[in-house]
């Protein structure tokens, strides 16, 4: 099977067809995921870089 | 709760590296300006070898990006990434190996490569003992940066700390694909890969040297710093989730839209287009998401030098990854490539995006890491317009440069022949463009050293004190029901580290293993012989001398190219070109279809004095070559190694190299004094062996050599 492939790679169809589909799936899996949850976490996670100057430190 | 933990942070290997960037920063942007000056005033090479346009020019991209931007992303990372983790770096020992291992790798660098000391594939030219130093070092700052992820007392990893990972993890496979090579010497290697597959790795290594060196690094800087100096979160961080798969998955792919129209299988330079374009949609997604964040606090940066470098960084990047991608469509790149364009292109990337931030991270941390305030803020305000003033100054000429010289390349009369047949002509037209390139430079390398008095005083007016901190320590995670889904790689760094190498194995095994494995992708030549030990010996002088950084070797298939030079180039007349000379930039013509084209005699006045032959060129002299003595010393070893490589020369033939190759330099030697060049001592010297494979450049396929035989 994996012989087949590699001989068919002078034909761009196939890998075309499966970066573009994995991709999209990546992406939009990943898109609807992010986009639907938990809007407390998103935001203590991005003010995590601002946690040192809002709680200070100390000498 | 946890138990409050009191801890230091490790800031002393912060301001080292700070230092050093500012250092190297100005060394190797100083270079770049001395090349530019060189190719407005050639004499500007002082008339020394190892000050000459080929040889700094490599010089120039390693201090840029390796020492400059190499230092830039480790000041940030060390201090980010101590601090999002609430903890020390894991070992003390470790940094410092990292920080002075990396800074004897620059000092090698910049000792060998002005020497000709160079493997030839771009931005990978360091030969191989330092290879492995910095494969050695780069794994140093692995396991520190890993073992810090893990002792940390901060559950989740913020994205800066995924964009670290990703870099880290992609430079090493990059670094060690790109350098397989067989050592021939202490100083001289030859690549495992030949022609074409040489390329398509080069290329895929050049073009994430960019990604995952100049880009992904950086993103985590400005994911960390941009809210810091503006004092508010990230404008989303959901897209920026999206902006780091996105972003790794995709960049892998693009590598060979650097070989749009060369011998690369086209089914390889379609993907290499496709997924260029698709890189718009996260590079953008990044771009406007750090603009955002600016959101209600734009009317800090009228008067904030830091905020103004930043927002300038980031509308950079925006617009190098929108040119970018149109710069990969094959009828925009028939144009620019090999043009200044690309030059403009580049620079618009490491002086706006990556310089950009680099002075504005280096403005906010100065004072935090000597406990003062900024020396001077109008001095970094008049930096910030002299920066900014010698990125326009440096693009805008480059890129009308770029277009112009490539119009006329294409101008045909309406009789059919060339405008502009010589390509002398096309240079010369174009040198103004690049004195105004070289004042933007001087501009922005002025700029760089007045942040440099600022920081210093900054510097001298604080103090170092080793502040402690608390944290309570990482209590153990219990996942809840319904959490939101990313949580559990955003605690799992390992796992972190084996998605982001997966993501980024996919585009390359794809692109890559069909290309090792199939022969069809490079059809076989009979014609095609191996070079003779004097042409490959003349090929180590080209690759010595940086050739390469002005002339290319590949004819695109098209009517303005194979008019001016001949038949194009096939993949199947380099599958013993170890390296490949394709090249990247035309300042002078191509060479693909020098041999043969002159006499020798041309090529010894042309390498003596340029002017004598191309009056009006701005090719430097390389009277050098011309007075020493050619070394055979390692002939029969190159040989060795070739053959291990399967370049068909006959059994044994190691022995009898070089006295083929005496045999071949006394022909060439008479040649010359037939037409009256009577040096002594001629067919022991240097310029014989470079005549002798400029001579054969391109000759194998060329149907009117082919016919007289």
């Amino acid at each position: 099977m994996y012989k087949y492939i590699l001989s068919e790679a002078g034909n761009i169809n196939w890998m075309a067809l499966f970066a573009l589909i994995t991709f999209m799936t990546v992406f939009i899996l990943s898109a609807i995921l992010v986009f639907r949850k938990n809007n407390d976490f998103i935001t203590k996670m991005s003010h995590l870089p601002l946690e040192e100057d809002e709680a200070g430190s100390t000498k | 709760m946890s138990k409050i933990e009191t801890f230091h942070y490790d800031d002393k290997i912060v301001r080292n590296f700070a230092v050093v960037t500012v250092i190297w920063g100005i060394v190797g942007m100083t270079v770049g300006l001395l090349a530019a000056i060189q190719l407005v005033w050639p004499a500007a090479n002082l008339g020394l070898a190892e000050t000459t346009f080929g040889r700094i020019r490599p010089l120039h991209t390693n201090a840029a990006i390796f020492a400059f931007v190499g230092n830039g992303i480790f000041t940030g990372v060390y201090y980010s990434l101590q601090r999002l983790l609430k903890t020390r770096m894991f070992s003390d020992v470790l940094s410092k190996v990292h920080f002075w291992g990396w800074q004897a790798i620059i000092l090698a660098a910049a000792l060998t490569l002005p020497l000709g000391i160079t493997s030839s594939h771009e931005y990978a030219e360091l030969e191989w003992p330092i290879d492995i130093a910095i494969a050695l070092v780069w794994i140093v700052f692995g396991i520190n940066m890993f073992g810090t992820i893990l002792k940390r007392r901060e559950q989740h990893l913020y994205v800066a700390i995924w964009f670290y990972i990703a870099t880290w993890v992609t430079v090493t496979v990059l670094h060690v694909f790109n350098n397989l090579e067989i050592p021939v010497s202490m100083w001289k290697s030859i690549p495992v890969f030949a022609g074409v597959q040489d390329a398509l790795v080069q290329w895929w290594y050049g073009h994430n040297a960019v990604a995952f060196f100049l880009t992904t690094p950086y993103l985590g800087l400005m994911y960390y710093f941009l809210p810091k100096a503006a004092k508010r979160p990230v404008y989303s961080y959901k897209l920026s989730i999206v902006h780091f798969w996105g972003l790794i998955f995709i960049y892998i792919w693009a590598g060979p839209h650097h070989l749009l129209y060369t011998s690369l299988p086209d089914w390889a330079q379609s993907l290499g287009t496709v997924f260029s374009l698709m890189l718009i949609a996260p590079s953008w997604g990044g771009m406007l998401n750090g603009l955002l964040t600016l959101r209600g606090a734009w009317d800090r940066v009228r008067n904030d030098p830091i905020l103004k470098f930043m927002v300038v960084a980031v509308s950079a990047y925006g617009m190098a990854t929108l040119e970018g991608p149109l710069l990969s469509i094959k009828s925009i790149n028939a144009i620019s490539h090999y043009t200044d364009w690309t030059v403009g292109h580049v620079h618009v990337g490491t002086l706006g995006w990556n310089g950009m931030l680099t002075f504005g991270m280096l403005y906010w941390l100065f004072p935090k890491l000597y406990n003062t305030k900024l020396h001077s803020v109008k001095q970094a305000n008049v930096h910030f317009w002299i920066a900014t003033l010698g990125i326009m100054f440096y693009c805008i000429p480059l890129y009308w440069a770029g277009w112009t010289q490539s119009m006329m390349w294409k101008q045909f009369e309406p009789d059919g022949f060339l405008s502009y047949g010589n390509f002398l002509e096309t240079v010369t037209q174009i040198i103004p463009m690049y004195a105004m390139r070289a004042l933007g430079g001087a501009l922005y390398v002025g700029g760089a050293i007045m942040m440099a008095v600022n920081l210093y005083k900054t510097a001298k007016s604080g103090s170092v004190e080793d502040k402690s901190t608390q944290a309570p320590a990482r209590e153990k995670y219990v996942a809840h029901k319904g959490e939101y889904w990313h949580r559990w790689i955003e605690r799992r760094p390992v796992q972190m580290l084996i998605g982001s190498t997966v993501v980024i194995l996919i585009g390359g095994l794809v692109e890559i293993f069909p290309m090792m494995l199939i022969d069809n992708n490079v059809p076989k030549i009979e014609s095609v012989q191996p070079y003779t030990p004097l042409e490959l010996e003349g090929r180590d002088i080209y690759i010595r001398e940086g050739c390469i950084s002005c002339h290319s070797q590949m004819v695109r298939p098209f009517r303005s190219e194979t008019e001016r030079y001949g038949e194009y180039s096939k993949s199947g007349e380099f599958v013993y070109d170890r390296p490949f000379l394709w090249g990247s930039k035309r300042t002078g013509p191509d060479l693909h279809r020098l041999g043969k084209k002159y006499p020798d005699s041309w090529h010894y006045n042309h390498m003596l004095d340029p002017e004598s032959m191309s009056p009006g060129s701005i090719m430097p002299p390389y009277p050098w070559l011309i007075e020493d003595d050619l070394s055979t010393k390692y002939t029969a070893a190159k040989i060795k190694v070739l053959k291990t490589l399967n370049t068909p020369y006959p059994e044994g033939y190691e022995d009898d190299a070089v006295d083929d190759l005496q045999k071949q330099a006394a022909e060439v030697a008479a040649s010359l004094r037939a037409d009256g060049i009577n040096q002594e001592n001629l067919e022991n010297k240097e310029i014989v062996a470079l005549i002798a494979y400029l001579q054969r450049l391109g000759t194998d396929i060329k149907p009117e050599l082919m016919v007289e035989q």
